[in-house]
């Protein structure tokens, strides 16, 4: 399936979607395809992409604050057994006082680090995530900090136990 | 303790780069001797790279995506830029492609070298980690030749390369081909397509089947030794790769069989240094003459990236997979509103946590080795005995020396002491 039968399938199947394909000027012109879809469907647009190519591959989650918005855009690699693949971007936005997407864990289950990446730094969770675990944070890190969100202001010096130091941690009952 | 307090809020903190030279931990549960369950916890390197790069410009940035990773410097940094260029319109003049392409085959072949040896390693064989990096010096010699530095050699810059490929290093790339065709390439076959003791120590040792490897998104040669027909030159018609006729490699074109074991996974890598030096071959050959840079200036360069506004992606394939940056721009001024990007070890290793499970305990170094992160830093072990619920802790060299043993056990005739000292720093005591 190329880039406009693609184009074209996916427009039929979800028409509120604003889909644009961007072409770089490389010596072999590259043609990407970007999608941007709403919440609510976007579960049922990951369950279309998995249809259409059984094989799709997921390469990332890219998490964004963009003020009062978060957006989140995956990556998608499909057909890539055709030769020329089709290289996909599809994203989604949540307000910021409501953070939350569904889990693709169940269509792909290779986006469960990312999805757990992306809740720990920048506060964007997933419903329904089958490990809701920190995967690069400390586990005594501050709840309610999202590193990468630009209004985060840092650890306050009250959320700082022992400064995180695997030496100068105490025992409890010692001095 | 205010200036603790002051060092610990500044921390800055972002993803991290879970490839060589980088402690992960790796959390074993046991049944006896067979694995049944592994879960990793990354972070312990956090550097901070995305926090870091919210407060530097375009062309500073290049400079930090190097420094990623020591190994694969000059793929980071030509995916940053390709993202750059896309998000821009940025066209590289030709010549500049194929002198990317020369200069990132080359780091393939002296990547893949080095992976060679930590398997060889990793089953006791150390002579295969001498011969393999001793090899490995001459293609290291080379690249300090062209950018000047034997890591990190900043060839790369948005919109072409900073140096030309002159007639003294075309000889010396051509001369060094020919003395890997000659006298490496036929050591490296002997020992990884025909030894037997090689053989009976990777064969079925961290198999990763085909479902598997699309399931978790394996990439590189992780993915390709499980029989995914999947390579980022190819599928993405990258840069100039469609002219010099690049293809997938597969064991199957080797062995015949595909298994997706640690076997399968060296065999793709040795195919794949001799794909490199036909590539470069040809990539000389046809290489034609003029610029090298879109645009001559850094001052120009910035000054066009400060009106450019949208999104970029920029795809390659890395020595160990596909690599993938993202940038987005805001318009007016000449700092990234977001950058981000992925290496092709992060989906490996939760490729290899699932292999690992049925895997015995003495496969772990070798398995976690065939995907090609660092084992010397592969922060520690903890076993848990499934039975008694006990914990314990397994350093590397416990790990190693278990490895090494199995090696014996298969080959008695193998002559050197068990008793082995890691490759890289010692970590004992830290926890």
């Amino acid at each position: 399936m190329n880039v406009d039968e693609f184009v074209k399938v996916f427009s039929e199947r979800f028409p509120g979607a604003e889909i644009r394909v961007s072409e770089n000027k490389m010596p072999h012109p590259k043609r990407r395809v970007w999608v941007e879809i709403d919440r609510e469907k976007f579960h049922d647009a990951m369950k279309f992409i998995k249809e259409l190519d059984p094989k799709a591959q997921f390469s990332i989650i890219i998490g964004i604050d963009a003020g009062d918005r978060l957006l989140a855009k995956y990556h998608m690699e499909m057909f890539w057994g055709e030769g020329e693949s089709l290289s996909l971007v599809i994203g989604t936005s949540v307000p910021k006082d409501d953070p939350k997407l569904p889990t693709v864990t169940d269509v792909f289950p290779s986006a469960l680090p990312y999805e757990r990446e992306n809740q720990e730094f920048l506060g964007l969770f997933f419903e329904g995530i089958p490990d809701p675990r920190r995967l690069f944070l400390p586990d005594d890190f501050p709840e309610g900090i999202y590193p990468l969100r630009l209004d985060e202001t840092g650890i306050k010096p009250e959320m700082v136990k022992n400064a995180g130091h695997p030496y100068k941690i105490k025992k409890e009952g010692s001095k | 303790m205010n200036g603790r307090l002051e060092y610990w809020v500044k921390i800055p903190i972002g993803p991290i780069h879970p490839a060589l030279e980088e402690p992960e931990k790796f959390i074993i549960t046991l049944d006896g001797e067979r694995i049944i369950n592994v879960d990793v916890k990354l972070g312990y390197n956090l550097r901070g790279l995305e926090w870091i790069a919210m407060r530097r410009n375009y062309i500073q940035i290049l400079y930090l995506a190097e420094r990623i990773c020591g190994i694969c410097s000059f793929s980071h940094n030509h995916t940053y830029s390709r993202a750059v260029e896309e998000m821009a319109g940025i066209e590289v003049p030709e010549r500049a492609e194929y002198i990317r392409v020369i200069v990132g085959e080359l780091e393939r072949i002296h990547s893949h070298l080095l992976n060679l040896g930590v398997v060889g390693h990793a089953i006791g064989y150390d002579t295969i980690l001498h011969l393999s990096w001793l090899a490995r010096e001459r293609v290291m010699d080379i690249l300090e030749a062209i950018g000047g530095n034997r890591v990190n050699y900043s060839i790369n810059t948005i919109g072409g390369v900073r140096r030309d490929l002159e007639e003294k290093h075309v000889r010396a790339i051509l001369d060094m081909i020919e003395y890997y065709r000659n006298e490496v390439m036929p050591k490296i076959e002997e020992i990884f397509l025909y030894d037997p003791t090689v053989e009976a120590r990777l064969r079925d040792a961290g198999v990763i089947p085909k479902r598997i490897a699309i399931e978790y998104s394996a990439q590189g040669p992780t993915a390709r030794g499980s029989g995914v027909k999947k390579d980022v030159r190819y599928n993405e018609k990258l840069s100039v790769y469609p002219d010099l006729g690049v293809k997938p490699i597969t064991p199957k074109e080797f062995t015949g069989v595909v298994k997706g074991d640690v076997f399968d996974r060296m065999v793709v890598r040795v195919g794949e240094l001799w794909q490199s030096m036909e590539l470069i071959e040809r990539a000389i050959d046809q290489m034609p003459e003029g610029k090298i840079k879109a645009v001559p200036k850094d001052n120009a360069l910035l000054f066009q990236l400060k009106k450019a506004e949208g999104e970029g992606i920029g795809r390659y394939e890395a020595p160990r997979g596909e690599l993938i940056h993202y940038v987005m721009a805001q318009k007016g001024k000449d700092v990234p509103a977001k950058w981000k990007m992925r290496e092709p070890t992060f989906p490996n290793l939760f490729a290899i946590a699932r292999a690992l499970v049925g895997e015995q305990v003495a496969d772990v170094p070798v398995a976690i080795a065939s995907i090609d992160p660092c084992l010397s830093c592969t922060d520690r072990v903890a076993v848990v005995d499934a039975n008694t619920g006990r914990k314990k802790v397994l350093t590397e060299r416990d790990l190693l020396r278990l490895s090494i043993e199995k090696t014996r056990e298969l080959n008695p005739n193998v002559r050197a002491k068990p008793e082995v000292v890691g490759v890289g720093c010692p970590r004992g005591g830290v926890l």
